[in-house]
């Protein structure tokens, strides 16, 4: 699937490009087709990139081209440098004054954060707005690979692609033989809300060796606590930048009627993961594979021998660092 | 009350348009993206002699593609919710009566939603959905309101609010249940918004909806005066009422529908620039109504230009604003009416 898009746009888009320096309205175009299923003329080469969301944001990064983005949400935190660029405002209601202050030749955007209203008013303007749409941790990983493509580091797309791809197999193969672990995946205390089986984030559940308790066909259910101590998850997982306080909530919630009924919460079952799991950006996978280090850390502990090199190390102690470390230096050495 | 001259009328209303025009240079030269007024003066001159291509693209777009039709929107929006809301205080004699305080925004938001998630790709059956929402609910809170077959101000104005508060919840249930994904967000139908351009094919139909309901409102204008003194008066004055007040409800109603469907559920306009103007000249409808039409174009585009402004580049929304400014005001005439 990767393949046949890529292919289509590069065929697409080799006939139009030429001479990237200048600037007039013959502009080369590339034609691609978004994942919300429009028609949009990207102009090439795409010098001036625009993110309206988190997730898009981290993986332009990771993709090296963040020395072509000028523009970010006021919630693009990751990699923390990112919140030097300039700002657009939030992602449902992005400053468009701001976004065409900026002269982006492209504007990304996702279906899960941004309006239809803000892509069609971009349209309007004449600027070029790609949207993304993940479902599933695959659908991250062709995602990925399809907006490299758009903004010109397709093979960095692919390696990136096949190297993720690469680690979640690893997983696979680790945790193959383990029954699912059932889990509360716990976006919000109070209220309770989770994920239903349509997101992503079911989907990294059951990559990581676990799967939710809760099926339900809306994408952030709110549940009732009654719900949980029926279903009787094994343990709960948090998503947060901030494990310390994730226990503290949780010493909290072992004092709370209802919850301290749960198993999970008497006997301490619980996993705290990056906040990246919540982002459909590349560093999902190292949430994935953090989580299945906590929910099945023998598969990890026994025949270290059997790891391949470069995959088992990953994920363990802290994504953020790793990611610092290896992915970002090849990022600003392919930028240069 | 001071006799009505043609000559007052056009003093005022010129008087009032030379308000406007200096609020919205002001509107277009404010934003996230500082523009100076030597350059807004410029690209208006270049504009003013058919040069508009010698633009910087740039102050082209954000100018006269984003700040103008947002400006414009926040015009036909606010003159639309004035004149209604001029339109049901004469007709429910409660000068209290406002669309969103009544829950008719509410009723009109709802319309707008269940026609979006029947039919997402009709753009003109939305205001009318809205229009239906609308009339559908201040027929309910008309009856609810009374009290021994009489309408009774307290109770219309309860009737109004938990019919509001109803709907909400209503509007709450659906963007819960149904997958939201392609709709706009909760905000927009409850505190209004006027981020979102209006449709090319739609502008010239909400002008001209302005004009025609607006100028069937104002046909009624020496009727609305004579039926503040009462109906049974009015109608003794030879007022054909049931007439005049089914022309203002349809005329009303489809004024907020209209407004609400693009830009949600502003509130306290209706409120405010009919309060406003009956304060400085008067409360004779025949100016009463052009003269809230441009005083709520006057506070929308105030009210948007500080929700683009104070916290930029994040924008609040302009129900918000009004709001802020408005339900002190609402208060304020209560308790002075109770008094």
């Amino acid at each position: 699937m990767t393949l046949l898009a890529a292919g289509q746009a590069r065929a697409q888009g080799a006939a139009s490009r030429r001479d990237p320096g200048t600037d007039l309205p013959a502009t080369p175009k590339l034609e691609v087709t978004d994942e919300a299923g429009r028609r949009v003329n990207v102009p090439q080469p795409v010098r001036r990139i625009v993110s309206l969301a988190p997730s898009l944001t981290e993986t332009v990064y990771a993709l090296g081209a963040q020395e072509r983005l000028v523009g970010v949400t006021d919630y693009c935190d990751y990699p923390p440098e990112a919140q030097m660029k300039p700002k657009v405002g939030g992602t449902i209601n992005p400053n468009l004054e701001q976004v065409v202050a900026l002269r982006p030749d492209l504007v990304l955007a996702t279906r899960a954060l941004n309006r239809r209203e803000t892509v069609e008013a971009l349209e309007h303007l004449g600027i070029a707005a790609y949207a993304t749409d993940p479902r599933s941790v695959e659908g991250v990983l062709v995602s990925t690979a399809r907006l490299a493509e758009v903004i010109g580091a397709g093979e960095r797309g692919e390696a990136l692609a096949a190297n993720l791809r690469a680690r979640l197999a690893e997983l696979k193969r680790l945790l193959s033989g383990r029954p699912a672990r059932r889990v509360l995946f716990v976006v919000w205390s109070d209220p309770l809300v989770s994920i239903g089986r349509g997101t992503f984030l079911a989907d990294a559940l059951r990559w990581a060796g676990a799967e939710s308790v809760v099926d339900s066909s809306q994408d952030w259910p709110r549940l009732a606590l009654e719900e949980v101590v029926h279903l009787q998850p094994e343990y709960l997982v948090f998503a947060s930048s901030h494990s310390e306080e994730v226990e503290r909530d949780f010493e909290a919630l072992r004092e709370r009627p209802g919850w301290r009924s749960l198993e999970a919460v008497r006997q301490r079952r619980m996993a705290v993961i990056s906040d990246a799991v919540n982002r459909p950006s590349p560093r999902l996978v190292d949430a994935i594979e953090q989580l299945a280090r906590q929910l099945h850390p023998d598969a990890f502990e026994t025949k270290p021998e059997n790891r391949s090199p470069g995959v088992g190390t990953r994920g363990g102690t802290g994504p953020d660092e790793e990611f610092e470390s290896d992915e970002r230096e090849e990022a600003c050495a392919c930028a240069r | 009350m001071r006799p009505l001259t043609l000559r007052r009328l056009l003093w005022i209303c010129g008087t009032l348009s030379l308000v406007l025009l200096a609020v919205v240079v002001a509107a277009l030269k404010l934003g996230a993206v500082p523009i100076s007024v030597s350059d807004l003066v410029l690209s208006l001159g270049r504009v003013a002699i058919g040069r508009s291509d010698q633009l910087p693209s740039e102050y082209r777009l954000i100018v006269f593609e984003l700040r103008l039709p947002r400006i414009l929107l926040g015009i036909l929006v606010g003159a639309a919710l004035s004149v209604s809301g001029a339109g049901f205080q004469a007709l429910l004699r409660n000068p209290l009566a406002d669309p969103y305080v009544l829950g008719v925004s509410s009723g009109a938001a709802l319309g707008a939603i269940l026609s979006l998630i029947a039919s997402p790709h009709l753009p003109l059956l939305t205001p009318v959905a809205a229009f239906a929402g609308a009339a559908l609910t201040i027929a309910a809170v008309y009856f609810l309101g009374r009290r021994k077959g009489q309408l009774d101000g307290g109770t219309l104005l309860l009737a109004g609010i938990i019919t509001a508060s109803f709907l909400s919840a209503v509007i709450m249930f659906l963007m819960t249940t149904l997958s939201s994904r392609d709709y706009r967000g909760m905000a927009f139908w409850q505190m209004g918004d006027l981020s979102t351009p209006l449709a090319e094919g739609l502008r010239w139909v909400f002008v001209l909806v302005l004009i025609v309901a607006g100028g069937a409102i104002y046909t009624t204008a020496a009727d609305l005066n004579l039926l503040l003194t009462g109906e049974r008066e009015a109608m003794h004055l030879g007022v054909h009422v049931t007439r005049v007040k089914l022309v203002v409800y349809l005329a009303a109603s489809i004024l907020t529908g209209m407004a609400v469907s693009v830009s949600g559920a502003i509130g306290y306009v209706g409120l405010l620039a009919p309060h406003l103007m009956r304060m400085l000249f008067g409360s004779d409808y025949r100016l009463l109504i052009p003269t809230s039409a441009l005083g709520g174009a006057i506070i929308v585009v105030l009210a948007d230009t500080l929700a683009r402004t104070i916290v930029a580049p994040t924008e609040l929304p302009v129900g918000a604003m009004t709001a802020m400014v408005g339900a002190p005001v609402f208060i304020y005439l209560l308790r002075r009416g109770l008094q």
